[in-house]
């Protein structure tokens, strides 16, 4: 029994690391342009289909695996610049209900350009080699799990030190905040917007990248995650890095647990968890300073 | 007698305490006056009078009832009615269903008939009673203009239309004249002074003291969310401390 | 009293006369998808009651389009002996229930993306729940369900034919139309476009915000059943497919592309959209590409919708003519 809990504890990490992934682009964007992305988890099943379109079904090395992230990361974040230009950026006078449905007009347009684009085959692709072995600490993990862990952890304290510590990331909060002063006080405010929301759109990419291995990648890879991304940023507070990060390893715990306690019934617990804090806490774990 | 009392009134956003605990009592046919500086708690004091926000301390009732935990459309179905500082319209649709709409809650509120239940148009009565209340406001002859689209005069003389419908015993107004013309101004005052000989109780806040000593039996100064002073026109104009917190060098002499 | 006026009622009239020549003229297949344009259409109507009058945007409607269709599916599948009328009569009733539930958890606190987030969560979690409920047979859903025959004792109604069974849609749709065309043009409609355009507003008129979107919803749930009561039959098959999030977009697309601002905005929407997946069927990815296209393009450009742009060129219509008539009389 320990061991099975071991396990669907490890499992949880894991999957909370991945969700967090998904879900930190889609908090950034939210935080920059007060934008809740529908289109997020068709930006990331994009990038997946890119890194998978560069590597194939088996990547020759781990290199190879994070430069072909890395090529994702740069197409979705140009794609999600052009978004931000032609669409959102019009939209901001408009009622927010427009946005989110254009937001959604954006995913449908997504997730057809892919399916005419890539097929509606399942495609799968397997870990660099190097990454593809397990390890046995008590219980088995895949070095490739390790990998997303240290990947979410990476990106995590990233995130942080930049948008709080470093020069840019006070511009860009600055800049989110009050666009107006931001601008008098000289801020090119348009460019640093620029640069961030293409940073925002990059990361779904770059997840997307990093966590095509071990799926079966179709087009409800994308909706999955998403679904999962979208709770924790809502039970994280929209905006927060740190909330995102700490609800995705409590969404990805529960899952687990959730298919280990309760294994007819998979998927429930976390919107149950969800649904108690919107009603609780509309405003979520980790609230915004506004 | 006292229609509307409010005792002990306090209010905090986060560590910012807008209101000290304000007591006031305002007396039936009375026109009670709210003044002070910016930022006094004026707009606040108001907001939880009509319901809108709920003080941590302190007790509001109205005719002798207990009202401080009811929401506001529960106390607007009780005769509160109420004005905002910019006035707030249904601006999609037009000017008379604006005021069919006010009648017509006044109506189910009160359990009156509106009119054959199946017949979608506003009964005829329903009809002339927003008629007339848009002529005594003076937009008689644009009731099929949209709201949205009337100047900044016309939606305060709209909303007055809208709120006068629901019949109120006590008018709660925020600001009637802010950014209006003299003109206009005038005119509010004079409709104001009508409303008063008719016995209606008023509460304002407002800035021009030319249409408070017009209208105000008495005045209430707030400076810093406490009551500084209160009593007649008179009386407050010659208070010292008023000339000092308020009114200062630019008013104390007119 | 102008010219233009005589146009909508000759549009509607025209529009039904094509509805009821339809079986005679078009075949099988596209006569199903006309069924399914009006069943969509008055899902669309009863999402836009809820957006259009009570300001609430809910991203989980299928889930009572779902659960009406699971009720009568669940009824015809397992031979419970229920008259058809009132088996659908019960799962319109079902779909209040629930929504009204629904509506009072959720209209407590949340708003705008709280809003979305969660009428969301709770339709995947519904979703979830019959996914996993053999009675309704789990992920597959209930197919092969039986047509019914409808006996009034002094005739009977054989819904097995497809056109009597259209044209029973028809009557269902005709009648949800005008009713719901009723209901907001009238009193409560009015107070309803208040509450949507300024709640705070509207309780001061002493309307009880909060009871009157309760009610709206619940409404609004209802219908969402009755037409899902109706498509179950209708394509003989349920699944889960029909509470997804993608169903629940339908409703918004219909009435974004027909325009949120007319009543007839959703039901224009919902037989566009029929009709651009019908001349994109062959061409996997067309249709999503082709929809989510125009609906960006309605958004951005026409954020009335295509209503709204026949409102608009209605309006400059009459404003030439009043000119031209202003010349003249000069």
């Amino acid at each position: 029994m320990t061991a099975q809990i071991a396990f669907a504890a490890a499992n949880g990490i894991v999957l909370g690391m991945a969700v967090f992934l998904v879900a930190a682009g889609l908090t950034l964007v939210f935080g920059i342009l007060k934008v809740f992305n529908f289109a997020h988890g068709s930006f990331f099943m994009i990038g997946a289909y890119i890194a998978h379109a560069i590597t194939g079904q088996d990547p020759s090395s781990l290199p190879y695996f994070l430069f072909a992230a890395f090529v994702a990361a740069l197409a979705v974040g140009a794609m999600g610049i052009a978004t931000d230009t032609l669409v959102l950026r019009r939209l901001s006078s408009v009622a927010n209900d427009y946005t989110l449905i254009a937001t959604f007009a954006i995913l449908l347009l997504c997730d057809g350009a892919t399916k005419m684009v890539f097929g509606q085959d399942i495609y799968a692709v397997y870990p660099p080699a190097v990454l593809d072995q397990t390890m046995d600490v008590g219980i088995l993990l895949t070095y490739y799990s390790v990998f997303i862990v240290a990947c979410g952890i990476i990106v995590f304290v990233l995130l942080e030190l930049g948008l709080n510590r470093l020069w840019f990331g006070k511009l860009v909060q600055t800049v989110a905040r009050d666009p107006w002063m931001a601008g008098v006080i000289g801020l090119r405010v348009q460019r640093l917007k620029l640069v961030s929301v293409g940073v925002s759109f990059a990361l779904a990419g770059l997840a997307g990248g990093l966590l095509v291995a071990n799926q079966s990648l179709s087009l409800s890879l994308g909706h999955s995650y998403l679904l999962l991304a979208f709770n924790s940023v809502i039970v994280g507070g929209l905006g927060s890095i740190r909330g995102a990060f700490v609800a995705a390893l409590i969404f990805g715990l529960f899952e687990s647990f959730n298919s280990l306690l309760l294994p007819s019934m998979p998927g429930t617990v976390s919107y149950m968890v969800l649904i108690a804090v919107i009603l609780l806490k509309p405003e979520g774990l980790f609230p915004e300073r506004t | 007698m006292s229609v509307l009392v409010a005792k002990g009134i306090r209010k905090t956003y986060g560590s910012l305490e807008v209101l000290k605990g304000v007591d006031l009592s305002v007396g039936a046919g009375e026109t009670f006056a709210i003044i002070g500086p910016n930022g006094a708690g004026k707009t606040t004091l108001f907001k939880v009078l009509t319901g809108e926000v709920s003080a941590q301390g302190g007790s509001v009732s109205f005719d002798g009832k207990d009202v401080t935990r009811l929401p506001a459309f529960v106390r607007a179905r009780m005769g509160f009615g109420r004005t905002f500082q910019v006035a707030r319209v249904f601006g999609e649709l037009s000017i008379f269903t604006n005021v069919v709409l006010a009648i017509e809650a006044r109506k189910v509120n009160g359990g009156e008939s509106c009119g054959r239940w199946w017949d979608w148009r506003p009964s005829a009565d329903t009809s002339d009673e927003a008629r007339s209340l848009l002529e005594s406001v003076g937009l008689g002859r644009q009731g099929d203009e949209e709201a949205g689209l009337l100047s900044h005069g016309d939606k305060k003389r709209l909303e007055f239309a809208v709120t006068l419908a629901g019949k109120p015993r006590i008018l709660m107004l925020d600001e009637p004249t802010a950014g209006m013309s003299a003109a206009d101004r005038k005119s509010t005052t004079n409709l104001l002074r009508d409303l008063k000989a008719k016995g209606i109780t008023i509460i304002m806040t407002e800035h021009d003291m030319d249409v408070i000593f017009d209208l105000a039996d008495r005045l209430m100064v707030l400076n810093y969310g406490a009551v500084v002073s209160q009593g007649d026109p008179v009386t407050v104009r010659e208070d010292e401390m008023v000339k000092q917190v308020y009114l200062g060098k630019g008013v104390g002499h007119a | 009293m102008n010219g233009s006026s005589f146009m909508r009622p000759a549009v509607i009239l025209l529009f039904v006369a094509a509805l009821a020549a339809a079986p005679f003229a078009v075949n099988q297949g596209l006569l199903f998808l006309i069924g399914i344009a009006m069943l969509q259409a008055m899902f669309a109507l009863s999402w836009n009651l809820m957006f259009r009058y009570a300001g609430l945007a809910s991203f989980g409607h299928a889930m009572f389009y779902g659960i009406g269709g699971y009720a009568v599916a669940a009824i015809i599948f397992h031979g419970f002996p229920l008259p058809f009328l009132l088996a659908i009569l019960l799962s319109t009733a079902i779909g209040a229930v629930v929504a009204f539930v629904v509506a009072l958890i959720v209209l407590q606190r949340a708003a705008g993306i709280q809003l979305a987030v969660l009428t969301l969560a709770l339709s995947q979690l519904v979703l979830l729940f019959v996914s996993y409920t053999d009675f309704l047979g789990r992920d597959d859903g209930l197919s092969g369900l039986a047509r019914p025959v409808l006996d009034f004792g002094f005739f009977t109604l054989d819904l097995r034919s497809p056109t009597a069974f259209y044209y029973f849609i028809m009557v269902a749709f005709a009648l949800v139309t005008a009713g719901l065309l009723w209901f907001v043009s009238g009193r409560f409609g009015r107070v309803l476009l208040a509450v949507r355009i300024d709640s705070e507003r509207a309780a001061f008129l002493g309307v009880d915000v909060r009871r009157k979107r309760i009610f709206v919803f619940t409404l609004a749930g209802a219908i969402a059943s009755f037409a899902g009561a109706l498509a179950a039959p209708w394509a003989q098959i349920i699944s889960t497919d029909s509470m997804s999030w993608f169903n629940s977009a339908q409703p918004m697309l219909a009435t974004l592309l027909g325009g949120a601002g007319s009543y007839w905005g959703p039901v224009i929407g919902a037989f566009g959209l029929i009709l651009v997946n019908y001349f994109t069927r062959t061409f996997v990815g067309l249709s999503e590409f082709m929809v989510g296209g125009i609906l960006l393009f309605v958004v951005l450009l026409a954020p009335s919708g295509i209503a709204g742009f026949f409102e608009m060129l209605r309006r400059m219509r009459n404003r030439t003519r009043t000119a031209s008539a202003r010349e003249h009389n000069q």
